[in-house]
């Protein structure tokens, strides 16, 4: 590894510095002159139609501009998901509803000079509903009630995904072996710091600017352009600063109608939501039922594996669908598991809608399976480790199920390694001995997950990349990444700095700009650094060869060579050998410019090569208060194969975040609704993250074993490391009760229920 | 009404409606856009600024409270040129993420140490047990603070 000079290094992020002085900008902070604040009204029932909407008193109020409900905006359905043309989805989301399906649907909006005047016109809007409608609430219920949210009704969407002879093996196997569990996760807040934002400005010949903070430029120019009837050069979308994501930001659904005022009034035109409608208006993680069925052999085997899963999507379509496919694809990617088969329907409930969260599926499908390989180790008297190294894949094993290889997958590894730091072994003694009495009980846990590396096969998965050598030897580099505050302009630079040889400091990264960067499909799916870091590092190595060929052409003219001679040209350090003498990139790249009357620009398109799988395996030791049902988490062991960290320190502050956002899911994260579908919790004083106090020391280990198609064989950290989290957490709660709790979050409540 | 009070070291007069929240008057009256909200209701600490030498969440003040206090910003912070120290190991240690709640952060990690010089790090977690993170796990920015403390140069 020592022959990397920028690669594997802790270099700081790019704009820390102005982060932290409060100089850089976010969406949030943005103005224009003759800026318009555009204001929601989300509605307060969950469910009815709109009879009469009275926006009479709110036009009247001075400084108000225009108000907006659904009679007077497009009235196309679209799915925020809707990133390449023609992608066959469920289109059911409208800019302004007349149909109220959730607590902070979108009603109306009020474009204002101010942001108080749009707010005090809201409250001045009066809408009549016919009559207040049933609220859907219970998965269970919704998926037999006959009770439809939509034309389709409900479930809306049914998959399934089998391999081997489930059927067959379950008949065959005795009960005793067969371990069942049934398992709720919660519907998550992503909890972005910014809350959601957006800008729209009219540009003369009818164009449109949209400023997002977003992570795909080209999927909210493409549904502006669809929705409002323009062409895709008459909508430009740019990635503005980001006060964090976590998926919150991923599907399009405010830019629209910003874009819409903007034109209709032709004044620039910004939403900035406030927390409650960041927590009701936006994206969930979506909430699961899962049951689960594992046949396991008396010596611990996983004989095959039978998952059944509702989907709660709240209110609208959105990922629904998808979501519960990409939960599928990962239950044959951990474990060497014969039979298997995975089912699902998809329901519409009166709740905000699922969308994506990072992990897309993944903390909860292996909640679901992690805590019930638990029961299966308990019933068989087999160490919990144990049971998981009988069974783990090795490195380019088959997925069963038939996904793409796996790769050079250390998951093995990784949980060996956990389960040395974290003293697995000891811990798990000194259990035993202190039995399950008294009021503080210790319990460890553990759990494995697997997720993915972009797209590769399944759908259009390329990265176009622009990348120029100015003639001071500074670059440019011209990308369609979105940072959403991971570091991923420095990961960029840091790779592209290995290739040419230049300090990433001299690396100018751009974000995306529909109008001036190259086009790739987005930030997710773990595809930053994977693929698009792949394609920076093709794009690099092309302007490497660019340079060398261009001072060959040069070399023929410097002075005192002969015409026939042929002199040797290399890069060595940074710098330019041309026979035994050395330039700079700056001397030579400015002659290359005035002789040879050549730019050094290269336009490289990559698209990616294999999918294979990212790991981590995590380990809980965690202390129940069983007075007050209070879980204090005491020690953490956090390990991920991710073929080699680009940036350690990037890596381990992914794996810290996504610790601390997967505690949150595991021990009191949740929107919760009353029996009438209203919301209960809708800002942080009534939905509580992991603070400081709250957050347990993380100890990170990372297995570096090279991915042969990553950028210097690296490959995803950012989703995974959040996904063994819940069931890791939920396993160590668990031990120390002696019990197999399943409904999260685990909340005081839940547990003294269970307790007593 | 007409307000006193001193900003990042500068006396201001301002003549503003008394029931303004001092987010929006440092925000909109001075451009001081290090102030961020995000909950509005004193939740996350976005919005953290000292006063009176102590930490507060700007969402929750009205300018009225403010007649005659001393209140700083990150901006002040860097005016004075006491944010080198925080840049400096805010970035050594990985601190800063989206960075939405970095400023807010760095003004309880300057509240913290104007009383106690030698936080350990349960103290750190305490100072910032009002600043949500939702990017970097709060252990980055422990490190960062013990590190500035360690440095020291502050207070008392």
């Amino acid at each position: 590894m020592s022959d990397l000079k920028y690669v594997g290094k802790s270099i700081p992020f790019k704009y820390a510095d102005q982060k932290i002085a409060g100089d850089l900008k976010y969406v949030s902070d943005l103005s224009m002159p003759g800026m318009l604040h555009l204001k929601l009204l989300t509605a307060g029932i969950p469910r009815g139609k709109v009879k009469e909407i009275d926006t009479t008193r709110a036009e009247a109020l001075d400084g108000v501009k225009k108000v907006y409900t659904f009679k007077n905006t497009p009235r196309r359905p679209f799915n925020g998901y809707y990133w390449y043309r023609d992608q066959e989805m469920i289109k059911d989301e409208v800019l302004l509803t007349d149909y109220v399906r959730h607590v902070g649907d979108r009603v109306a909006a009020v474009a204002a000079e101010s942001s108080e005047t749009a707010e005090r016109a809201c409250e001045l809007i009066e809408v009549e509903y016919e009559k207040q409608e049933k609220p859907i609430l219970d998965l269970e219920e919704a998926l037999v009630g006959g009770d439809a949210l939509h034309e389709k009704g409900n479930p809306f969407a049914e998959r399934e995904f089998a391999y081997g002879d489930v059927d067959g093996l379950f008949a065959k196997t005795p009960s005793e072996l067969i371990f069942s569990d049934k398992m709720e996760t919660p519907k998550v807040h992503h909890a972005a710091m910014e809350n959601h934002a957006c800008l729209a400005y009219p540009e003369p010949q009818g164009k449109l600017t949209v400023i997002s903070p977003c992570q795909l430029i080209f999927s909210v120019r493409l549904i502006i352009s669809t929705l409002l009837d323009l062409p895709l050069n008459r909508v430009r979308v740019i990635k503005g600063n980001m006060g964090g994501s976590f998926g919150a930001k991923q599907e399009t659904f405010l830019e629209p109608l910003a874009a819409f005022v903007a034109r209709d009034l032709n004044r620039p035109v910004k939403i900035f939501f406030n927390r409650r409608e960041s927590i009701l208006a936006t994206r969930t993680r979506s909430k699961i039922l899962g049951k689960v069925k594992t046949a396991v052999s008396p010596e611990g085997k996983i004989l095959g594996r039978d998952i059944d899963v509702i989907v709660d999507a709240g209110g609208y379509t959105s990922n629904g669908d998808i979501v519960s496919a990409a939960m599928a694809k990962k239950i044959s990617r951990l474990y060497r598991i014969e039979h298997q088969r995975y089912h699902s329907y998809s329901v519409h409930t009166t709740t905000p809608p699922g969308g994506p969260c990072r992990g897309y599926g993944s903390p909860q499908i292996h909640a679901l399976t992690e805590v019930n390989l638990d029961r299966a180790a308990a019933a068989l008297g087999i160490d919990r480790v144990e049971l998981r190294l009988k069974n783990l894949l090795h490195p380019h094993e088959k997925d069963l199920l038939g996904g793409p290889d796996i790769g050079n997958a250390r998951i093995i590894e990784a949980l060996e390694k956990g389960r040395e730091e974290f003293n697995w072994t000891r811990k798990k003694k000194a259990n035993q001995k202190s039995g399950r009495s008294g009021r503080y009980r210790r319990g460890i846990g553990v759990a494995c997950a697997t997720h993915v590396n972009g797209y590769y096969n399944v759908y259009p998965d390329f990265s176009g990349i622009n990348i120029r050598f100015y003639e001071d030897g500074s670059i440019l580099l011209n990308t369609s990444i979105h940072d959403l505050g991971t570091g991923a302009r420095t990961i960029m630079a840091q790779i592209a700095g290995e290739v040419l040889e230049v300090d990433p400091e001299q690396i100018t990264v751009l974000e995306g700009d529909t109008d001036r960067s190259p086009y790739d499909v987005g930030c997710h799916a773990s595809r930053g650094t994977y693929v698009i870091g792949k394609a920076v590092q093709q794009a690099a190595v092309k302007l490497r060869e660019l340079l060398l060929e261009e001072t060959k052409k040069l070399a023929k003219n410097l002075p005192g060579v002969k015409p026939e001679e042929k002199l040797e040209v290399v890069i060595e350090e940074g710098r330019i050998r041309i026979g035994s003498d050395h330039y700079s990139y700056q001397e030579i790249i400015s002659r290359i410019q005035l002789e040879n009357q050549q730019e050094l620009n290269v336009n490289y398109s990559y698209h990616s090569q294999a999918n294979p799988a990212s790991y981590g395996a995590h380990f809980v030791q965690a202390e129940v208060d069983t007075f007050t049902g209070l879980v204090e988490v005491k020690d953490y062991v956090a390990v991920h194969d991710v073929g080699q960290a680009i940036n350690p320190l990037a890596v381990k502050t992914q794996i810290d975040g996504g610790v601390q956002m997967g505690i949150g899911m595991a021990l009191m994260e949740e929107i919760d609704f009353d029996q009438k579908g209203y919301p209960l919790n809708t800002n942080f004083h009534d939905y509580h993250l992991i603070n400081a106090p709250a957050m347990p020391e993380i100890r990170v280990f990372l297995i570096e074993d090279k991915e042969p198609h990553g950028p210097y064989g690296a490959k995803s950290i950012g989703e995974i490391s959040t996904v063994p989290v819940a069931a890791a957490v939920v396993n160590a709660v668990n031990d120390a009760l002696g019990k197999f709790l399943t409904t999260l979050p685990l909340t005081p409540p839940r547990i003294i229920d269970a307790l007593y | 009404m007409k307000i006193n009070f001193i900003l990042n070291d500068e006396e201001k007069t301002v003549d503003i409606q008394p029931d303004t929240r001092l987010v929006d008057l440092l925000r909109e009256r001075f451009n001081l856009l290090s102030v961020k909200e995000g909950c509005g209701q004193g939740e996350c600490g976005a919005c953290t600024v000292i006063i009176d030498g102590k930490a507060v969440t700007s969402c929750l003040i009205l300018v009225s409270q403010i007649e005659g206090s001393i209140i700083w910003t990150v901006e002040g912070l860097e005016k004075s040129g006491e944010l080198e120290i925080f840049k400096k190991y805010f970035k050594k240690h990985g601190a800063v993420q989206c960075g939405y709640c970095t400023p807010g952060m760095v003004m309880s990690a300057r509240a913290l140490l104007n009383k106690n010089k030698h936080p350990d790090r349960e103290e750190i977690r305490k100072a910032i047990a009002g600043n949500l993170c939702r990017c970097t796990g709060y252990n980055n920015i422990i490190d960062a603070i013990t590190a500035i403390a360690e440095e020291g140069g502050f207070g008392v």
